[in-house]
């Protein structure tokens, strides 16, 4: 089995370079619990450039304008209904931020209305390595919310041909998973369980 | 009798006491204070209060068979009442199968807490105190609610194996919330002292006063994780959180944030950052503080933390006899060590960050992280390029102080600040810490 590796996917119009120490954070995790060989490194592709469609698993994440250029929007369409999977992950809390609507928006564009559609609590996802009978585990920023008082108690996600090709999620887990590897174990509950589901769900389905 | 009784009188009451026991064991603790205060809100003096009080505990035991009676009143009568209701309730108990004998007689350092400045406060002294802070919200047409209270008091303990302990002390504890007109902003500060002669009730007003003006019409930022500028009034609340759990019971059964997976603990192991000192000392000059504990055993200098390594856990006399250790007496004052930096220089090198002048209504999450809860108040700004650009609106935060010693920055002097959950006094300093979690926002000002 060739290693696992994290990609992490850099376009043109918003930040993408966001909480860097979370792919080590993750990778740890599924070092600490699976059998999975990893590779230590993370990459960065652009998403204009064909390295993506070497990667069986991508990452995606800012807080900006999500806004993708003609050969960005096909590169991401083909990746993913090749069979690529992107975690797609908001770093803003609130559901109607920047990010938010931008990509939402681009989804549309990329695959028709409706394409994005939120997974039911008991969706394969949350039981393909730890068991999440909630459906997605809340994060420290979402108690009450951006003012709001608004827990987002769902993912949502684009299925080709019966799985994940985007996961897309407002909870802001990549911020929630970046942190000194050395406070990981001042945690009761390792914080980036859920992660493993989403790599191992990534690699099985 | 004065309520307040020097040594060579606590002494002699003490042996008075002493002379009635008929028990095994016997062990008496006395205490008296007077107390002093000045409340206002709205601007207004609305309470002059003032307090006496004096209490005397007797401690009888029949082998291990223990009983405890208290009293206010030191007629020979009363005295002799209250040695025999402590009496008769040891008889009653059952065995106390953790009960150990008292101490022989102990040598203590010697410790200053006892400041006639302070215990010549009368309510003349307190009116003028805070006519001064009134002075300037007034003038500034501001709205100030605060609390001024003095206390002048002593505590004793004799026993039946001879050991006698006696110890005075002053505080001073001065309080005070700024709003402006438009109830947008708002400011505090606590202020404690042994020695009143410190206390400068206007120049801390003028300090709650610039918080209250400057957080007015505060804008929102999005929780999340922030470098944050913690002021000691703001740090002692968190921090205080390790220090109430150094026991060494709790770690070894399983409780504690020092506990380790099989039965172990964190002792001798680095938890936090390398710059974390942080050690008791009743001599210290600006938090002096009682030499001996209530059971009369002494209260040396004691190292918790050194070099971010656990170097001493508290051990009750039980545990420690049963671990064929050392006790180790609960503290009676906490310092941390400071480095240098003022708080002008953590802001001006402070890239982007916010300012966190208060914490209040602190909760446990999880015990055995020390996980927190509670919320910024009176004053929370926002930092950018080393100057304070606005006010933010309060946040909730979730954090543990053990994480937070980790993630350290830099730490400004150290200080001597009044915790406003406890009301305890400590020595800490400022602290710049990366990657604080704020949960969520508060509306609350």
């Amino acid at each position: 089995m060739k290693p696992f590796f994290f990609t992490r996917i850099q376009y043109t119009s918003g930040n993408w370079d966001t909480d860097q120490r979370m792919p080590s954070n993750l990778l740890h995790s599924l070092v600490e619990y699976t059998t999975i060989p990893i590779d230590e490194k993370e990459k960065v592709v652009q998403l204009n450039s064909n390295e993506i469609f070497k990667s069986p698993f991508c990452y995606l994440s800012g807080h900006k304008l999500v806004e993708f250029s003609t050969q960005e929007r096909d590169h991401f369409r083909r990746y993913v209904q090749n069979g690529g999977f992107v975690f797609v992950d908001d770093c803003n809390h609130d559901i109607d931020g920047l990010f938010a609507k931008s990509f939402e928006q681009e989804m549309e564009r990329t695959f028709g209305p409706r394409a994005l559609q939120k997974i039911p609590n008991n969706h394969p996802l949350y039981h393909s390595f730890f068991k999440f009978a909630d459906g997605p585990p809340t994060t420290s920023f979402e108690l009450n919310g951006w003012g709001d008082d608004l827990v987002h108690d769902y993912l949502k996600a684009i299925t080709v041909n019966g799985r994940i090709g985007v996961l897309y999620s407002n909870k802001d887990y990549g911020c929630e998973w970046d942190y000194d590897f050395r406070n990981k174990r001042f945690l009761a509950v390792d914080n980036t369980r859920f992660g493993v589901n989403i790599v191992v769900y990534a690699l099985n389905e | 009798m004065s309520i307040i009784l020097s040594e060579s009188e606590a002494k002699a009451l003490l042996q008075k006491v002493l002379a009635y026991s008929k028990a095994d064991e016997c062990e008496i603790n006395l205490l008296g204070e007077e107390r002093g205060n000045l409340r206002y809100a709205r601007n207004e003096v609305s309470t002059s209060g003032s307090l006496i009080n004096q209490n005397l505990s007797v401690q009888s035991s029949f082998g291990k068979k223990v009983g405890v009676a208290t009293i206010d009143e030191f007629s020979d009568e009363s005295l002799e009442k209250v040695v025999r209701r402590s009496e008769e309730l040891a008889q009653l108990a059952p065995e106390n199968p953790e009960y150990v004998s008292i101490l022989e007689p102990q040598t203590y350092l010697k410790s200053t807490g006892f400041f006639e400045s302070t215990a010549g406060i009368n309510a003349d002294k307190r009116a003028d105190a805070v006519a001064k802070s009134l002075e300037l919200s007034r003038a500034k047409n501001l709205t100030a609610a605060g609390f001024l209270d003095n206390q002048k008091g002593y505590s004793a303990m004799m026993n039946s194996k001879g050991l006698f302990a006696y110890y005075p002390s002053t505080s001073v504890n001065f309080s005070l919330t700024v709003r402006t007109p438009d109830g947008t902003g708002s400011g505090y500060i606590a202020r404690g002292y042994s020695d009143v002669n410190k206390l400068d009730t206007a120049a801390a007003t003028t300090i709650a006063i610039q918080k209250a003006m400057g957080s007015m019409k505060a804008k929102a930022l999005e929780p999340g994780k922030y470098t944050v500028i913690l002021e000691p009034t703001a740090a002692a609340v968190l921090l205080e959180n390790i220090y109430f759990n150094f026991d060494a019971r709790s770690a070894d059964e399983g409780r504690s944030f020092l506990s380790k997976p099989g039965g172990k603990t964190k002792l001798g192991e680095k938890i936090v950052d390398e710059r974390v000192n942080i050690y008791s000392d009743p001599t210290h000059p600006d938090l002096p503080a009682s030499p001996w504990a209530g059971d009369g055993q002494p209260l040396d200098k004691i190292t918790w933390i050194e070099k971010g390594v656990v170097k001493n856990m508290i051990y009750s006399r039980y545990w420690a006899q049963k671990n064929n250790v050392k006790a180790v007496p609960s503290p009676s004052n906490v310092i941390m060590d400071g480095g240098t930096a003022t708080m002008e220089e953590l802001i001006k090198s402070t890239k982007q960050g916010i300012l966190v002048t208060k914490l209040w209504y602190i909760r446990e999450v999880d015990p055995q992280t020390l996980l927190l809860t509670g919320l910024t108040r009176d004053g929370t700004f926002y930092i950018e390029n080393g100057v304070i650009k606005h006010p933010v609106k309060n946040f909730r935060f979730n954090e543990s102080p053990v994480i937070m010693l980790n993630n350290l920055e830099t730490l400004g002097k150290s200080e001597r600040v009044v915790s406003t959950e406890s009301d305890r006094n400590y020595m800490i300093p400022p602290m710049k810490i990366r990657e604080f979690t704020f949960s969520s926002l508060s509306d609350a000002v």
